[in-house]
C-alpha cells in the first residue's frame, strides 16, 4: 500500500514542533538544583500537572499503531487493555504510594534491599535496566518507521536525531523539564486524537445519509461494538489471555514497578496529591486516552464497512492509523497529527530516560563507588548518564526491527521481564512473611521455570481456559499466567521454609506499618488536626536552616505548631507548585500575614519579590 | 452472539477483578492504611467503591448497547 509521506507544510510543523519542545524543555532545567529536584522535581508539584504528565507517559509512540491495528480488526475491545486498572488501586493508593513515598525510597531496586539484601537489589536493577532501555529503544523505533516515509532520511539516521532532539531539554532539564514538556505534550497530543476522531466522524456523515456519530456507530457490526474481546478466542486476541498478561501482570507492572510513574508520584507535593493524580487518571484521563489511541482503528473500521473502496484492498491493518489520517485530514492537519505521536514518543522515552538515570546513580553509582561525592558531582553524572542510556537504546534499535512487529517485540518485553518482578514486589509489600531467600528464588527459580514455559507450551496448557495452541508459536499472552503461578509457587514454597525477617527490618517497608508511615517520616507524632491554608507576604529572615516563621494568628489558622512540616507555594494556582518549598514550621512572631524564610527556601521556590505566598500544614 | 463473546468475559473480570478488589479493600482497611476516623479517608473510601461501580457499569452499558443493536 501507498503511504501518504504529507506536504512540505506537514514537514515544517513537524520541525517547529521538536524545535518548541526542546526550547520549552532547556527554559525549565534552571529549576533542577540538585540530583532530587533532578530525578524527583523536588516533591512539589500539584496533583494535576502530575495527571496530565502521566497521560502523557503513559501513552507511547507505539500505542496510537498498536491499538488502532486492534480497533481497526476487532473494534472497541481494543480498549480493554486501558480500562482494567482499578482493582489494584487500593492497595497502590494506601499501601504501595505511602510506603515509596513516606520512606524515601528512590527506585524499585533500593526497595529490594531495605525489604529484602543487596543481592535482590543488583537482581532487580539488572532486570529493570534492560527492560526500560529495551524500551526506549522500542519508542525510538516506532517512530522513526513513521517518520523516515515522511523525511526519507535513513531509519538509523531518524533515529539519531530523535535521540538528540531529546538528550537537549533532558540533559538540562531532568524531571522538572520532564513534567512541564510532558503537560505540553499530554495535552497536544489528547487535542490531536480527539481531532482525529472528529474529523473521522464528519468523512463517515459525509459518506452516509446519517450524521456523524450516528453514522460511525451504525456502521459498525454489533460485535464490533463490544468493548470485551471473546472469552478465548482467537489466540492472537482474546479476553482471558489479555486479562492476566494485562488486566494483572500489566496493571502490577505499571502501578508498583514503572520507575518513572514512581519517579511522577514523588514529585507530587503530598501523598494525597498522588492519590488524586491517580483517580483522576484511572476515572477520567484513561478512558479519554483509550479514544485519542483507539479511534482511527473504529473510524477506518466504519469506512471500510460503508466505504470498502476508500482503502487499498492489501492494505495491512497495520497501516491503519497512518491511512485514515490521511483520508480524513488535509494538509497541515496530518502533520500536527503526525506532530503528536511525536510528542508521544518524546514524553515516554524521556521519562524512561530520566528514570533509567536515576536507577544508575541510586542503585550502582552511589552503592559501588567507594569515593563520597557531593550533590553537584551527582548531579553531573546524572546528566552524563540520561545521554549513555540514549547511546545504548540507539545501538539496541537494530535488535527490535529485526522482530516480525513493534507489538511482538513490546509483548516479549512484557512477558519476560514483568512477572518475577512483579511478583517479587507485590509479596514484598503484602506479605510480611515473604523472606529474602525466596526473593532470589523468584528471580532465580522463577526465571528458569519460566524459559521452561516458552520451551514447552504444553506446560502451560493447564493454566490456558481453552485458548487454542498454535504449532510453533505457543500461547500470546496468557504465558502470563502460569509466569505469575510458578514465580509467586517458588515465592511462597521457599518463604514456608525460612525464617522470617525481624520487623525492625521491615519497619516501614509493607503494608503492615502503614498506620506510622507519617511519624516514621517526620520524625515526630503528626499533627492530624485540620486547618486551612493561609496567603501571606515574605520577608527574608537572618536564619539558613529550613524553618520558617508565621505569626500566632496564622499558625492556628492552619492548627500548626512549631515542628510541624509546612508547605509553600506561589500563590498563583497556575504554577501548579513549581514555585515552592517544604520547610518546618519555626517559632511564631507576631506580624499577621508575613513569613520570614530563609535564603535556602527562597533559592529553591524560586519566589518572586512583592508576590505573595500561599502555604499549608502538612503534618 | 454467544454467552462466550457477551457476558462470560465481564463475568469473568469483575469477578476475579472483583476478588482483587475486595481482598486489597479488606487489607487496607485491616492495617489502619485507610482510616476511616479521618474525614478526608472516608472520601477516599466511597471514590474506590465508586470507581469499581463506574467502570462495570460502564463495559455493561456497552454490551447492552451492542445487543440491542442486533
Amino acid at each position: 500500500m501507498d503511504i501518504a509521506v504529507g506536504t512540505l507544510l506537514d514537514r515544517i510543523i513537524i520541525v517547529a514542533y521538536f524545535a518548541i519542545v526542546m526550547g520549552f524543555g532547556a527554559y525549565f532545567g534552571r529549576y533542577s538544583k540538585t540530583t532530587s529536584d533532578y530525578f524527583f522535581g523536588g516533591r512539589r508539584f500539584a496533583w494535576w500537572l502530575i495527571t496530565i504528565s502521566i497521560v502523557a507517559t503513559g501513552v507511547g509512540s507505539h500505542s496510537f499503531l498498536k491499538y488502532s491495528t486492534k480497533a481497526y480488526q476487532y473494534g472497541l475491545s481494543s480498549t480493554m487493555t486501558y480500562m482494567n486498572d482499578w482493582f489494584f488501586v487500593p492497595l497502590f493508593m494506601f499501601g504501595w504510594l505511602p510506603i515509596i513515598y513516606y520512606m524515601r525510597i528512590k527506585s524499585i531496586p533500593e526497595y529490594f534491599e531495605r525489604r529484602f539484601n543487596s543481592s535482590a537489589r543488583y537482581l532487580a536493577t539488572f532486570m529493570t535496566l534492560i527492560f526500560m532501555i529495551g524500551y526506549i529503544a522500542i519508542q525510538f523505533l516506532t517512530l522513526a518507521t513513521v517518520l523516515y516515509r515522511i523525511f526519507g532520511i535513513p531509519l538509523m539516521a531518524t533515529v539519531i536525531i530523535i535521540a538528540i532532539a531529546t538528550t537537549i531539554y533532558m540533559h538540562f532539564g531532568g524531571q522538572t523539564s520532564v513534567i512541564f514538556t510532558d503537560l505540553f505534550q499530554g495535552l497536544i497530543l489528547i487535542f490531536a486524537g480527539l481531532l482525529l476522531f472528529y474529523l473521522g466522524i464528519q468523512f463517515l456523515g459525509d459518506q452516509t445519509s446519517l450524521p456523524g456519530f450516528r453514522a460511525f456507530w451504525m456502521n459498525l457490526t454489533p460485535e464490533e461494538k463490544l468493548p470485551l474481546a471473546h472469552f478465548n478466542r482467537p489466540p492472537d486476541f482474546n479476553f482471558v489471555g489479555i486479562f492476566w498478561q494485562d488486566g494483572i501482570a500489566g496493571s502490577v507492572g505499571f502501578l508498583f514497578l514503572n520507575q518513572g510513574l514512581i519517579m511522577r508520584f514523588m514529585a507530587a507535593r503530598s501523598v494525597n496529591d498522588g492519590r488524586k493524580a491517580v483517580a483522576f487518571n484511572t476515572l477520567i484521563v484513561l478512558p479519554i486516552s483509550a479514544v485519542v489511541v483507539s479511534n482511527a482503528g473504529w473510524i477506518g473500521r466504519a469506512i471500510a464497512n460503508v466505504a470498502p473502496a476508500t482503502f487499498p484492498v492489501d492494505m495491512a491493518a497495520n497501516d491503519v492509523f497512518v491511512a485514515v489520517t490521511n483520508v480524513v485530514s488535509s494538509p497541515g492537519v496530518f502533520g500536527f497529527i503526525i506532530a503528536a505521536l511525536c510528542a508521544a514518543l518524546m514524553s515516554t522515552s524521556d521519562t524512561l530516560v530520566n528514570a533509567s538515570s536515576a536507577i544508575i546513580v541510586n542503585d550502582i553509582y552511589k552503592p559501588l563507588s567507594k569515593k563520597k561525592h557531593d550533590d553537584a558531582k551527582q548531579l553531573e553524572f546524572a546528566r552524563w548518564t540520561s545521554l549513555g542510556v540514549k547511546v545504548i537504546a540507539v545501538i539496541m534499535v537494530p535488535f527490535f526491527n529485526s522482530f516480525d512487529s513493534i507489538y511482538e517485540a513490546n509483548g516479549w518485553f512484557h512477558s519476560t521481564f514483568t512477572p518475577p518482578l512483579a511478583v517479587g514486589v507485590f509479596m514484598g509489600i503484602f506479605w510480611k512473611r515473604f523472606t529474602t531467600p525466596a526473593i532470589i528464588a523468584t528471580f532465580i527459580g522463577g526465571a528458569f521455570l519460566m524459559i521452561l514455559g516458552q520451551a514447552n507450551p504444553e506446560m502451560i496448557t493447564p493454566f490456558a481456559h481453552g485458548i487454542e495452541l498454535r504449532p510453533d508459536r505457543g500461547y500470546s499472552y496468557i504465558g502470563a499466567l502460569y509466569n505469575i503461578v510458578v514465580c509467586a509457587g517458588v515465592g511462597i514454597i521457599v518463604t514456608l521454609f525460612t525464617k522470617p525477617e525481624s520487623d525492625k527490618k521491615l519497619k516501614g517497608l509493607t503494608i503492615f506499618d502503614a498506620a506510622k508511615l507519617k511519624e516514621i517520616y517526620k520524625g515526630s507524632k503528626p499533627n492530624e488536626s485540620s486547618g486551612n491554608p493561609v496567603t501571606v507576604e515574605w520577608k527574608l529572615s537572618k536564619t539558613n536552616d529550613n524553618t520558617i516563621c508565621f505569626s500566632k494568628n496564622d499558625m492556628q489558622t492552619m492548627s500548626a505548631n512549631a515542628g510541624d512540616l509546612v508547605y509553600i507555594q506561589d500563590a498563583r494556582w497556575w504554577y501548579g507548585g513549581l514555585k515552592s518549598a517544604h520547610a518546618t514550621f519555626g517559632e511564631p512572631h507576631d506580624e499577621d500575614g508575613t513569613v520570614y524564610i530563609s535564603s535556602l527556601q527562597l533559592d529553591h521556590g524560586q519566589f518572586i519579590e512583592g508576590l505573595q505566598l500561599k502555604a499549608e500544614k502538612e503534618m | 452472539m454467544d454467552f462466550e463473546r457477551t457476558w462470560l468475559p465481564f463475568l469473568y473480570l469483575y469477578g476475579v477483578g472483583g476478588i482483587v478488589f475486595t481482598l486489597g479493600m479488606i487489607l487496607i482497611l485491616k492495617t489502619k492504611a485507610l482510616r476511616l476516623n479521618f474525614k478526608r479517608h472516608k472520601k477516599w473510601l466511597w471514590l474506590l467503591l465508586y470507581g469499581f461501580i463506574f467502570w462495570s457499569s460502564l463495559h455493561a452499558t456497552f454490551i447492552i448497547l451492542a445487543l440491542r443493536s442486533q
